[in-house]
């Protein structure tokens, strides 16, 4: 009973718990994209990898199974997206697309509508392999969504059919403007959060696996998976679909495993159990990152010039990671919600 | 076809080595090690680096320092994550992969390094009336050596005894007098020592070393482990022998097609594990023990 | 000094705490019972003085020398061996490795060869089976390998919790014989029971446990008023 009582993260729909997060992205992308073009661009990919770190919360951070696959899904969202966008004019003369079919070739649709087919798409191939990947548990679930990852990775990097193969898809056009990746993200964050108040969150947190080991699995737990493994396929598919729209390009390596790396350790430094977890992470990691870069180039940063050597940057990332953990191994915000400081000491 | 047959057993041998180093750490304390990648990759840039040496003392010099980063990896970071879960513990050693990557760029540069080692092991000899590499003999033999050697230390020795219980149950080993901290340090330094045999092993073959080298054939001695059966050390040097002789055969008979080897060989795991959730070793409805 | 002794112990698992100031002592050669329904804290007792959980406050001395804050593999090398409840002996390995395995905590690895030895004697049945899977040994087998597994790191006391879980009333007698015959070597034994009447006759001194605390301390002689035992065990409003 008293596990049950503790369930990490929220429970309940709470007004400030979805406003507060809310209103710190709108005001945080706004400020920040607005003030270069340069951090206009950081905000958009920011946006992109916060919509992915929210899909691996829904699967990974609600039932602490963990995923190596949602890579596969965003693979799947960028090809899609790209793909269905990139003008018929380049995908019939590019160099790296002389293999492709005609039938991909002659498509071009709507930006919008091919965002959401790419959703459709994750959400689709998450749910079919979700129907056995959900049966798994522990090590073996990770290595199986590994081997999904690497499936995937293998057959884009070598496949030019269906793709630019190990090259890049060009003329992939770009969001015109910061609101609609913002809007995207948005809704994305509300959606989960209806998602872990409702009776499938609270279920997949009651039986949220902390260890490898887990015993054996009620097939109610393993629909309740399966549901939540396809949503979010369906939001990394759409991750994956907005980064090509922000990079103006498709490049299967920009899918794998530093991007599988990275937007893990996003949500396991905010605290893989809440919404909150998730936007903190992503910016904390996007921060240090830009703040580095930014000392790398020589840029000063609220009037200090620190200059870094190169690559010092990507040393300094993935040395917070550790630090992160070490010091916090349930993540920043220890995978509790958004709320208002609050100094008054808790009478509970 | 004999040349492809030794290549298969090698390849096999080797990624069995790589598996064994990942499981004996895993039995210990439920890590996943991600990590051990950058073993193999040390043990393979000081090999590089240290050419100008002789062969033996160069490679004492990279088995000491890949032992002494695997121990400083348990002291300075794992121990202090000790009871947090396997998730967080493989998500650390992943960063921990990545900070080790970006450190040996600073040291070693981006580009690949590299010098030729042991360079009669790419002279060929005729065995059974077909021409071989003496490196693919030379490995075949290294790694049947080192199993062996493996498998009585294992099997025969105490320490390999209380290394086995600790994996079944490290609660009760402690009841009984084993101390957790030296036995993870000494299962840690194993293990860095199998990074460093492997290392030596794809060096010699492949000499172009830079900061990713290990990743990929850890990741294979992992999926190694997990189709295995990560319950019991001889159910991870299996399965990583298998996925070395699946690699090799595939891409001895795939042809054009080997490219895709990679995604046969993981769809071949993704039908193990839906089959034999707890590796090809374990007993049918057996679970994942922790 | 007393062997072992155990003062104002509060301790529990996380917030949730479950022995408030438990204090006890034994003597060389001495047996005590510990008894009391399911949930008093028993076990979390035991676990504390081996070290794998730290009390909250109170103090555990073995020999004069203070244990807290040792782990279970220093606190055998003190003296002190618990056989754990439901045994938790290593089925997949021999009978021999399981024996083995016992050697560890021993300070004098000299005379390892003499305990096995010693230990096989009291426990005739491990000698036939030793190189069987000590998970295909039966239930009181399986019991007499924990026991042997523990005394060969040549423990000062002995703790056992649960001994008699799954056994049939023959074994129970078997086992509780050899104990006997262990504490006559002078080693000293704490058994912790469920069921209060295999110990309440049989021990030194039994203590009665009831909400994290010690209710009653009995000796075979107040075991035979039946009535008070019961008032001691569930409570004087029963």
């Amino acid at each position: 009973m008293e596990k049950i009582k503790n369930i990490s993260g929220i429970t309940r729909f709470s007004f400030i718990e979805l406003f507060g997060p809310i209103l710190i992205i709108t005001a945080a992308s706004c400020l920040i994209g607005f003030s270069s073009a340069s951090l206009m661009l950081t905000v958009q990919f920011a946006l992109c990898y916060f919509v992915m770190v929210l899909a691996l919360q829904v699967f990974v951070g609600n039932s602490g199974v963990l995923s190596f696959g949602h890579g596969a899904f965003a693979m799947l969202g960028a090809f899609v997206s790209g793909l269905l966008t990139a003008p018929v004019r380049i995908k019939n003369n590019a160099l790296s697309m002389t293999d492709l079919l005609q039938s991909i070739a002659d498509i071009q649709v709507n930006l919008y509508l091919s965002l959401l087919i790419a959703a459709i798409v994750g959400g689709v191939v998450a749910g079919i392999t979700g129907v056995f990947l959900m049966r798994l548990n522990g090590l073996a679930a990770g290595i199986a969504t590994f081997a999904l990852l690497g499936v995937a990775y293998n057959f884009f990097f070598n496949n030019t059919k269906f793709g630019p193969g190990s090259q890049a898809l060009p003329g992939v056009p770009k969001f015109q403007n910061l609101f609609i990746p913002l809007l995207l993200a948005l809704v994305a964050l509300v959606l989960v959060y209806l998602l872990n108040v409702s009776s499938i969150g609270r279920t997949l947190r009651a039986t949220r696996e902390d260890n490898l080991a887990a015993p054996a699995l009620g097939i109610n737990i393993i629909r309740v998976r399966r549901i939540a493994f396809a949503l979010s396929g369906a939001l990394a598919g759409l991750a994956g679909a907005m980064y090509s729209h922000v990079a103006g390009t498709v490049q299967v390596q920009d899918y794998y495993l530093g991007f599988t790396f990275l937007t893990l350790s996003m949500l396991v430094i905010g605290g893989s159990g809440s919404i909150w977890g998730a936007l903190v992470g992503t910016l904390l990691v996007i921060s240090v990152g830009q703040v580095l870069l930014m000392m790398e180039q020589g840029k000063a940063i609220f009037g200090l010039s620190i200059d870094l050597p190169n690559g010092a940057r990507a040393i300094f990332i993935a040395a917070t990671l550790v630090v992160a953990l070490l010091w916090r191994s349930s993540g920043v915000t220890n995978g509790k919600e958004f709320a208002f400081p609050n100094f008054k000491k808790k009478s509970n | 076809m004999v040349q492809a047959i030794l290549d298969a057993i090698s390849l096999g041998g080797t990624y069995a080595l790589a598996a064994l180093g990942l499981g004996l750490v895993f039995g210990v304390m439920r890590l996943v090690n991600f990590a051990h990648a950058e073993l193999i990759t040390i043990s393979a840039y000081i090999l590089v680096v240290t050419n100008d040496l002789p062969l033996i003392v160069s490679f004492i010099i990279a088995a000491v320092v890949t032992a002494l980063l695997a121990v400083a990896m348990e002291l300075l970071i794992y121990r202090r994550l000790r009871g947090t879960g396997p998730a967080i513990m493989l998500i650390a050693s992943f960063g921990l992969s990545v900070l080790l990557q970006r450190v040996y760029e600073l040291i070693f540069g981006a580009l690949p390094k590299s010098a030729a080692i042991a360079p009669w092991m790419s002279g060929e000899v005729k065995v059974a009336g077909a021409s071989v590499t003496i490196s693919s003999i030379a490995t075949v033999v290294i790694t049947v050596v080192i199993l062996l050697i493996a498998g009585y230390l294992i099997e025969r020795t105490s320490l390999g005894l209380q290394l086995r219980a600790a994996a079944i149950d490290f609660k009760t080993a402690r009841l009984l007098g084993v101390r957790s901290n030296r036995l993870i340090a000494a299962a840690f330094a194993i293990s860095g020592v199998l990074a460093a045999i492997v290392g030596f092993i794809v060096v010699v073959e492949n000499p172009q070393v830079s900061p990713m080298y290990g990743v990929n054939i850890t990741i294979l001695a992992l999926v190694g482990i997990v189709i295995g059966g990560i319950a019991s050390l001889r159910g991870s040097a299996l399965g990583g022998f298998m996925v070395g002789v699946i690699l090799s055969l595939l891409n001895t008979f795939l042809g054009n097609a080997r490219v895709y080897a990679y995604s046969w060989l993981f769809l071949l795991v993704l039908i193990i594990l839906l089959v034999r959730p707890g590796g090809i070793m374990s007993k049918a409805n057996e679970m994942e023990r922790v | 000094m007393s062997l072992l002794e155990v003062k104002d112990l509060y301790s529990g698992y996380g917030k949730v705490e479950v022995l408030f100031g438990v204090s006890f002592k034994i003597e060389p050669g001495k047996s005590l019972g510990i008894v009391g329904p399911n949930g008093v804290g028993k076990s979390t007792l035991l676990k504390t003085i081996v070290g794998e959980i730290s009390p909250k406050s109170g103090s555990i001395s073995l020999n004069g020398i203070d244990v807290l804050g040792k782990g279970p593999e220093d606190i055998v090398r003190l003296g002190l061996c618990l056989v754990p409840e439901g045994r938790q002996i290593f089925g997949g390995l021999s009978v021999t490795e399981n024996l083995q395995l016992g050697l560890t905590g021993r300070k004098d690895k000299s005379t390892s060869k003499k305990a096995l030895d010693k230990v096989k004697e009291i426990f005739p049945v491990l000698t036939s089976h030793a190189k069987h899977q000590a998970g295909m040994l039966s239930g009181g087998q399986q019991q007499q390998l924990a026991i042997a597994r523990a005394l060969i790191a040549d423990p000062k006391i002995l703790l056992l919790d649960e001994p008699s879980l799954g056994l049939s009333p023959t074994v129970i007698k078997d086992v509780f014989d050899q104990l006997k015959s262990i504490i006559s070597n002078g080693t000293s034994v704490v058994i912790v029971e469920q069921r209060a009447h295999l110990v309440t006759s049989f021990a030194d001194e039994t203590l009665i446990m009831r909400n994290g605390k010690i209710q009653a301390r009995i000796t075979p002689e107040d075991a035979k008023d039946e009535l008070k035992l019961k008032h001691a065990y569930f409570g004087s409003d029963n």
